[in-house]
């Protein structure tokens, strides 16, 4: 028994932040089977922020990222999570031992590019007429006020060259094809066994009984073009633009309220 | 003064007429095709009804006929028994309602009433009868016992220990004669399972059999160490019984921890298992073992249905499911022998089923810390929600879940009332879910036709002589199809995702289905 316990011990004593390993080996298990899915396995983002890089948008105590945990963030796909305060405490460690002062975090360095250039590019190239940053522009699209802040930039450069890589599923994108033949495309709003809404690009709602129309398409590219032919220094600069787009998140609320999305 | 006084005390307490619901009506149940005396309807579970005002020329013109509220939070999945023209069920959370089942007025309410400190929330699957009483199970893992007439708590009796929610209790219990048999919830917080009998008349507690062997008893051997004493293995859905044989049938939930089995190597008998019993003593008969130790949570406690057929040229008893695992079985009821295992949804985790119907599993199935994509997920391809079978089409019916996810695995630490799950699963959101109204012929396994739901279904299905089967979907319809072909008849949205099986009865000439939804009791009928 004695030796057991001496072992333990042992083990017990390779600690970070006054955690242990088999702590972080809890927090890891944790982590991977709630929070990879959109953190990436790694912290490296995704769906949702990076958060190896030691920039934390509402905090980095661990108070405040567990606040964010068991809350959720309203308005984001970031859901409220109940743990147990012990899982709680072993993830918060294990999310934060990636910006360790000892860890080899993820570069922290900001993207290359000149943001100014960057934002004509975006307004070149007709964005605003699907997205909206702050109150300008469309709710077509995925609203980018905060998108600097919530998604890593390697997500972001493969939203631009490949947007059907990623589809939320807020922004599926449906084709009816009606009686006689005429295409409406939209943003599914709703989809049951028998019927279908849609946003279209202008901001109607349109509806659909299935038994009513000819077929009901699931777009499985993005609705969004690829804007893989932008040239290496414009996708740079508007890459640099959009991350640096770190808005409030209430911005575009008033609009989108006024809009009708959910 | 005296004698007014005892005409107001009769006017405050009105007394339902005597049910006297015998052994013998409860047997021959399928004769009474006005009720529905037992929670599948009658003791074989066919789930069909030899009614048919309600047909595929009129069912177009079904409408809502009454709703009852409940106002009861929380998923609503009781099957109501009706009795002569009185409707019996539960709502959820230690209530229950007997109601006029033509108007849908209330007779009376009972609640439970839990001890102080103990949460009181919990679904609940309906009652059984027996004479003039109700049995029902509670969220706090009790037996309670009430009279039909009043709504009276006759007796009451706790089925385990509560600590800190570990047991819970949510089927609706099956009596056969003077016994009311009970499973147990849990296994998802540790607990080792158990079919219970009770003594209709005193609540006292006649047998117990465990569903997980103790070290050194048959089956024992299937467990490594000590993980038998948190073994899991549920009974938490109503058996199927055979009064000729004399003989329960019981679908066995999954082994805990559930996503993790390194702890409890071995095949873990009888969890994921079909058991025979003797209702008498609880003796075990046979058993069949669909998914020897499971990582998926893929119990077995859909439906056993019971029916005799015609297999190979000889007149067989058999008894048929279309497991959480994605395999559709047929077995002989008498002795358990395996006959048939074909998949009825996509599946990844066995290459095919041996001769004994014990799966070659596939590579990679088995969670993993990085997880695992497997198909079905975790809710598996069929879960609670009851199939039908219709002797003139002679198909199976059932709702089936397309659904795949991600499975992981992490050795758990056991505390009491805590999830001992050994890590988590998550949808695979790449691809959408999808559901079918599935209609299968049990000789062959073949799929005679389906029909596509948009999302994967909670709710099961009724077949009526009417040439129809009634179901719903987890967008909130309520549909009917013509048995032969498939087709949709009838739909109305009722807002709620349907977690649930439809019922149908009669009353003073007219017939009735029923299907809950949110909190209310939907009764439709033709227009009169």
């Amino acid at each position: 028994m004695r030796i057991v316990g001496i072992a333990l011990l042992s083990l017990c004593s390779v600690a970070v932040h006054g955690q242990t390993e088999i702590d972080l080996a809890d927090g890891k298990a944790t982590f991977r089977g709630n929070c990879a899915f959109c953190h990436g396995i790694t912290g490296g983002g995704g769906r949702g922020p990076v958060l190896s890089s030691g920039r934390f948008l509402h905090g980095s105590t661990a108070d405040d990222i567990k606040n964010v945990i068991r809350s959720g963030v309203p308005g984001t796909t970031m859901p409220a999570f109940e743990f147990e305060k012990d899982e709680l405490d072993h993830l918060v460690a294990y999310v934060r031992a990636w910006s360790a002062p000892s860890a080899k975090a993820a570069s922290t360095a900001p993207i290359v590019g000149d943001a100014a250039k960057g934002r004509q590019v975006y307004e070149g190239s007709g964005c605003a007429g699907c997205h909206r940053i702050g109150s300008e522009g469309s709710v077509f699209g995925p609203e980018l006020t905060r998108i600097g802040a919530g998604r890593s930039a390697e997500y972001i450069r493969e939203s631009l060259v490949n947007p059907s890589a990623d589809i939320p599923e807020e922004y599926a994108g449906v084709t009816i094809i009606a009686r006689d033949g005429k295409r409406i495309t939209g943003v599914r709003v709703n989809e049951d066994t028998f019927s279908v809404q849609l946003r279209d690009a202008s901001q109607n709602f349109r509806m659909f009984q299935k038994d009513e129309v000819q077929q009901v398409a699931h777009e499985t590219k993005s609705l969004m073009p690829a804007y893989s032919s932008l040239s290496k220094d414009d996708l740079q600069n508007l890459l640099a633009y959009l991350d640096s787009l770190r808005g409030d998140l209430n911005a575009g609320a008033g609009v989108k309220k006024e809009k009708g999305i959910r | 003064m005296k004698r007014a006084a005892a005409i107001f005390c009769l006017a405050l307490a009105p007394l339902l007429p005597a049910q006297n619901v015998t052994y013998e009506r409860l047997v021959h149940a399928l004769d009474e095709q006005q009720n529905w005396l037992t929670h599948w309807g009658d003791y074989s579970a066919v789930r069909h009804r030899d009614l048919k005002q309600i047909d595929t020329s009129n069912v177009k013109n079904l409408r809502v006929d009454w709703i009852f509220q409940t106002g009861q939070a929380g998923s609503f999945e009781t099957v109501p028994l009706v009795v002569d023209g009185v409707m019996y069920l539960t709502g959820g959370n230690g209530f229950a309602y007997a109601l006029d089942a033509r108007s849908g007025r209330q007779l009376w309410m009972y609640k439970h009433s839990f001890p102080p400190g103990r949460k009181g929330n919990g679904v609940n699957r309906g009652f059984a009868i027996l004479g003039n009483r109700l049995f029902m199970v509670t969220p706090d893992a009790n037996v309670v016992a009430l009279d039909a007439r009043t709504g009276r708590l006759l007796w009451q009796t706790e089925m385990a220990s509560f600590n800190n929610g570990q047991y819970t209790a949510t089927l609706a219990p099956l009596v056969i004669r003077d016994k009311v048999i009970v499973g147990i919830s849990g296994a998802e917080l540790g607990i080792r399972g158990f079919i219970d009998a009770y003594d209709a008349a005193t609540g006292k507690r006649v047998w117990r059999f465990w569903t997980v062997p103790a070290k050194g008893e048959p089956g024992g051997d299937t467990w490594l160490a000590d993980s038998w004493k948190r073994g899991g293995g549920s009974t938490w859905m109503t058996g199927t019984y055979d009064p000729q044989l004399n003989t329960l049938y019981w679908g066995v939930g999954n082994p805990g921890p559930d996503l993790y089995g390194e702890s409890r190597k071995g095949d873990n008998l009888y969890t994921c298992s079909l058991v025979a019993l003797d209702p008498d003593t609880g003796k075990l008969k046979w058993h069949f073992q669909f998914t020897p130790h499971d990582m998926h949570d893929w119990d077995a406690a859909e439906t056993p249905m019971l029916l005799d057929l015609k297999w190979k040229g000889r007149d067989r008893k058999l008894v048929v499911q279309a497991n959480r695992n994605a395999f559709f079985y047929v077995l002989d009821r008498e002795t358990g022998e395996f006959l048939m295992g074909k998949p009825f949804a996509r599946q990844n985790w066995a290459t095919e089923l041996d001769a004994k119907g014990r799966p070659i599993l596939m590579k990679n199935q088995e969670p993993s810390p990085e997880g695992s994509q497997v198909c079905p997920g975790l809710a598996g391809a069929a879960n609670f929600m009851a199939p039908s079978y219709n002797p003139e089409t002679k198909l199976f019916y059932f709702a089936v879940r397309e659904q795949c996810d991600v499975y992981y695995t992490n050795a758990p630490v056991y505390i009491e009332g805590r999830p001992y799950w050994g890590s988590v699963s998550r949808g695979v959101t790449e691809e959408p879910e999808w559901g079918l109204l599935k209609a299968l012929d049990p000789l062959t396994g073949e799929t005679k036709w389906d029909y596509r739901y948009f999302h994967a279904p909670w709710a099961g299905t009724l077949s009526t002589a009417g040439g129809l089967i009634f179901a719903g979907d987890n967008d909130g319809y309520v549909m009917a199809f013509d048995a032969k072909t498939g087709k949709n008849f009838w739909k109305m949205y009722t807002g709620n995702p349907i977690v649930n099986s439809p019922m149908t009865y009669m009353v003073k000439g007219r017939q009735y289905v029923t299907m809950p939804s949110g909190s209310a009791v939907l009764t439709f009928a033709l227009p009169e």
